[in-house]
């Protein structure tokens, strides 16, 4: 094989956000006329890097090439210039805006004549440049709110490759960032036949995907992330899922780590039952049961509709069908206050933006949820409120000045044990653990794994989504997982009976 | 495991499904507007009589009402579909109004600037837009407060501007002003059909308009692009400044008086007849042409009410619940749609 110049090169790129490591020195290399899949779990920072590749975050050290010459962006323009584009998760298009002017937005001033813009040239532009692509069909003048999803892409693909366009006809390179989740069968082969026609004219491509079956079938070679760092790379000629899969997943933690030993095989009775449940165009026909003195896991990534399950059970937002039986009786959840009154409460992912509020005391925090058991007479005693945060100070080991100290004087896990003695004392048997040890260090971390297992020893159920899948596999006793809205799998999870981290990802992605 | 999309893909096609209904309920608010200006015609008709309500003398007057409602509520448009909200207009209709009687020629003073006075008292009302968007966008304080304490400078510009005593207007142009009229429409409203295309083109034909769109939808789209989104928004004040220094002249002419009870009232009306037209309060979508329906709605239910014999109380009450009836059916529920 000719020895061959990579279009892109990217070496060594670290990424830290406020302490936490997203990536951890990630390379990544793309021929021009290539496409390259990017696959891993959540977290893996496939999305971060693309990001820094665009210029739309810095990086925090390793260099980057383009066309062979160094290329540090400072925002998504230079990347446009260096012939780098992104079409985004989210959509960036403006949809009160017709085609031809979201092709061209930001560059109007081409188009200016007088103060106005001439829309005659550039529609004819944008046709032309839709053309280029081999994109036929797509009115220009057509508002982009009527245009279906799977046209719109085409619509943004056809805007970044024209602005990552270079007059020296140098190779683009295009980055695409989860186009396929809205997309059908059929939409999906219409989006590979513009990437193959791309990478036909010289251009790279690189494709993150949750799916890998379509990772695989579009791509020329494909790069394994995970934890921040690259995991190797292969053709995709020599690859299967089931490489893919164990390359995405790290080992078992040890027993120790997790606590196996206080792990305790749940009771016979059902605390909560849910049949059938869904919420149209997220997640459908959700059924399981959440026995008594269980840790019940949902996996699954992001969009999987696992979040939004536990929205529907904490009363935050109201399903489209299904229903949920507490103690065997059905019950509605209309709102937080009457699931918190029918014993379930949450603990939200967003420590810092759900879970306290910064400007109140630890004791005012802790006595949130359950201020109106704190009364003496009308009003509530502050001597109970401070009585109340003392003992869970103690019971949890929290490291605090004190009761009266503000709780963002806390660390991070400090903070969550906060939460962690809100949602004891509020009485709820039923506690929704959403990411609980996000942003926590090490040594926090084990003491809050310390405290799911002590609370389901007090009788009490969890229902837990993981930071990482092997959390959620080493806490849980049961796993469920989930795929574009469904259950896909359960496994048993006790402690002689865990499934191996493939088990569950393979039916995750 | 590979994933049978053929047997399950319900929840893309649901999603799918609530995209393609929410596009429907938004072709029906897009035509709900015509819908109900048509039904009001019709109702006040029959009530008050094809041969009263739509009498020419009546059809004149409701066209003199819409002429300042409309400048303003065009300028709001603006403001509205990036997101902001503008809460000055009292102030600066009554500020450009009352410094228009101070300018030209009247029974107080001697300035006489004539028209060069007029073109200034419009761009006291854009220096004002520019304050207002400066204020917002570089110190980063909230449009509704900035522009609600701008409404109170304005008024007391407007008082000093003429020491307490109103001034009557004795400029031969203002004068022939409110009374001429082309085709049978009187010249304010042809001034504000002017303003009208003014608007709607640089909406519809200038980088600007389209920017604006892109503003109220997501900030960081025209910001990744390289558009000065700040400069995008303190334009957008001045133009809601210029739109209310043209609706305070155009309000001078009208009473023949420069006073800054000029202003008074204009700004509820013109944020109802902008809800009503289908511009949405979150922002990036509406348009000038549809708060011209919006305008009409105001107007020929307020002239309507009044040739029905309603009280002019209830007009006003009629008024507010109609606009929180608007709010409410046009909101995204479930998103913060707090002006920025």
């Amino acid at each position: 094989m000719e020895e061959r110049k990579p279009l892109f090169t990217a070496k060594d790129i670290t990424k830290s956000f406020s302490g936490t490591q997203a990536l951890k020195g990630v390379d990544l290399e793309v021929y021009p006329g290539e496409i390259v899949g990017l696959v891993g779990e959540n977290g893996a920072g496939k999305s971060t890097l693309l990001k820094i590749i665009i210029g739309a975050q810095p990086q925090t050290s390793g260099t980057m090439t383009m066309h062979g010459a160094p290329y540090a962006p400072k925002n998504p323009m230079d990347g446009n210039h260096a012939g780098i584009g992104m079409v985004f998760q989210e959509q960036s298009l403006i949809v009160n805006l017709n085609v031809a002017q979201n092709i061209f937005f930001g560059h109007e001033d081409r188009y200016r004549r007088h103060g106005f813009i001439n829309w005659k040239q550039m529609n004819a532009d944008a046709e032309q440049v839709l053309a280029n692509c081999d994109i036929t069909n797509i009115p220009v003048r057509k508002k982009v709110f009527d245009l279906n999803f799977a046209t719109r892409q085409m619509v943004e693909i056809a805007k970044v490759v024209n602005v990552a366009h270079r007059d020296d006809g140098k190779s683009c390179l295009i980055l695409l960032d989860e186009p396929t989740s809205v997309l059908n069968e059929e939409e999906v082969q219409t989006l590979f036949r513009q990437m193959r026609k791309l990478a036909a004219r010289g251009h790279g491509v690189v494709f993150v995907s949750h799916r890998l079956d379509e990772v695989l079938e579009i791509s020329d070679r494909i790069y394994v992330y995970k934890d921040g760092m690259s995991m190797g790379n292969m053709e995709t000629k020599s690859a299967t899922e089931a490489i893919l899969y164990e390359k995405m997943v790290g080992r078992n933690s040890s027993n120790e780590y997790y606590q196996l030993d206080k792990q305790i095989a749940p009771k016979e009775a059902v605390v909560l039952e849910v049949k059938n449940l869904s919420k149209f165009g997220v997640f459908k026909d959700i059924s399981f049961k959440l026995h008594h003195g269980e840790i019940l896991g949902l996996c699954g990534v992001v969009g999987s509709g696992k979040e939004e399950i536990c929205s529907v059970l904490c009363g935050d937002e109201s399903p489209t069908g299904g229903e949920l039986l507490l103690d065997g009786k059905p019950i509605r959840l209309s709102s937080p206050e009457k699931a918190r009154k029918a014993g379930i409460l949450m603990i939200p992912k967003e420590r810092l933006y759900e879970g306290i509020v910064g400007i109140l005391s630890v004791e005012d925090n802790i006595a949130l949820s359950n201020l109106a058991r704190l009364k003496s007479g009308p009003s509530v005693s502050p001597k109970k409120i401070t009585a109340q945060a003392t003992q869970w100070i103690d019971t949890m080991n929290i490291k605090t000045n004190g009761p009266k100290a503000l709780i963002m004087s806390l660390s991070g896990g400090n903070q969550q044990k906060v939460v962690f003695s809100r949602a004891m004392a509020s009485g709820c048997d039923i506690i929704i653990l959403n990411h609980p040890t996000r942003g926590v260090d090490v040594g926090a971390r084990e003491e809050i794994y310390t405290l799911i297992r002590e609370i389901v020893a007090n009788g009490k159920s969890v229902i837990l989504l993981g930071d990482t899948l092997d959390e959620c596999i080493g806490m849980s006793s049961r796993v469920i997982v989930l795929q574009d809205g469904r259950i896909t799998a359960e496994f048993d999870a006790s402690v002689d009976n865990k499934p191996s981290q493939v088990d569950v990802v393979s039916h995750m992605m | 495991m590979a994933n049978e999309r053929g047997a399950n893909l319900t929840i893309t096609e649901e999603f799918a499904e609530k995209v393609k209904r929410a596009n429907f309920m938004d072709r029906v608010m897009r035509v709900a507007p015509i819908m109900v200006l048509a039904v009001l015609i019709l109702v006040f008709s029959c009530v008050c009589g094809f041969h009263v309500f739509l009498a020419p003398s009546n059809l004149v007057a409701i066209l003199k009402q819409l002429a300042i409602p409309l400048c303003v509520a065009m300028g709001l448009t603006y403001v509205i579909m990036i997101g902001s909200i503008d809460l000055s207009i009292n102030g600066v209709v009554g500020m450009t109004g009352s410094l228009a009687g101070v300018f030209v020629a009247n029974e107080v003073n001697n300035l006489n600037l004539g028209l060069f006075g007029i073109a200034l008292a419009i761009l006291s009302g854009v220096a004002v837009g520019l304050l207002i968007g400066l204020v917002h966008v570089y110190l980063r304080a909230p449009s509704f407060m900035v522009s609600l304490s701008f409404m109170y400078v304005c008024q007391g510009i407007a008082r000093l501007s003429y020491h307490s005593r109103i001034l009557k207007i004795t400029d031969k142009t203002m004068l022939w002003a409110s009374g001429a009229s082309f085709l049978g429409i009187p010249f304010i409203t042809w001034m504000a059909l002017i303003m009208f295309i003014l608007c709607l083109l640089i909406q519809e034909y200038t980088a600007f308009g389209r920017h604006v769109y892109a503003v109220g939808t997501n900030e960081a789209i025209p910001r990744a692009v390289g558009v000065n989104v700040n400069w995008v928004k303190v334009r957008v004040f001045m133009l809601a400044g210029l739109m209310s220094g043209v609706a305070g002249v155009l309000g001078a002419i009208r009473l023949g008086i420069g006073q800054v009870s000029i202003g008074d009232n204009q700004m509820f009306p013109a944020q109802a007849a902008v809800v009503i037209g289908g511009t949405a309060l979150a922002g990036g979508k509406g348009g000038v042409q549809r708060t011209l329906i919006g305008v009409l709605i105001m107007t020929i239910l307020k002239n309507g009410l009044l040739m029905c014999n309603v009280s002019p109380y209830i007009t006003d009450g009629v008024q507010g619940l109609i606009i929180l009836l608007c709010v409410i059916l046009t909101c995204e529920h479930g998103k913060t749609v707090i002006s920025k």
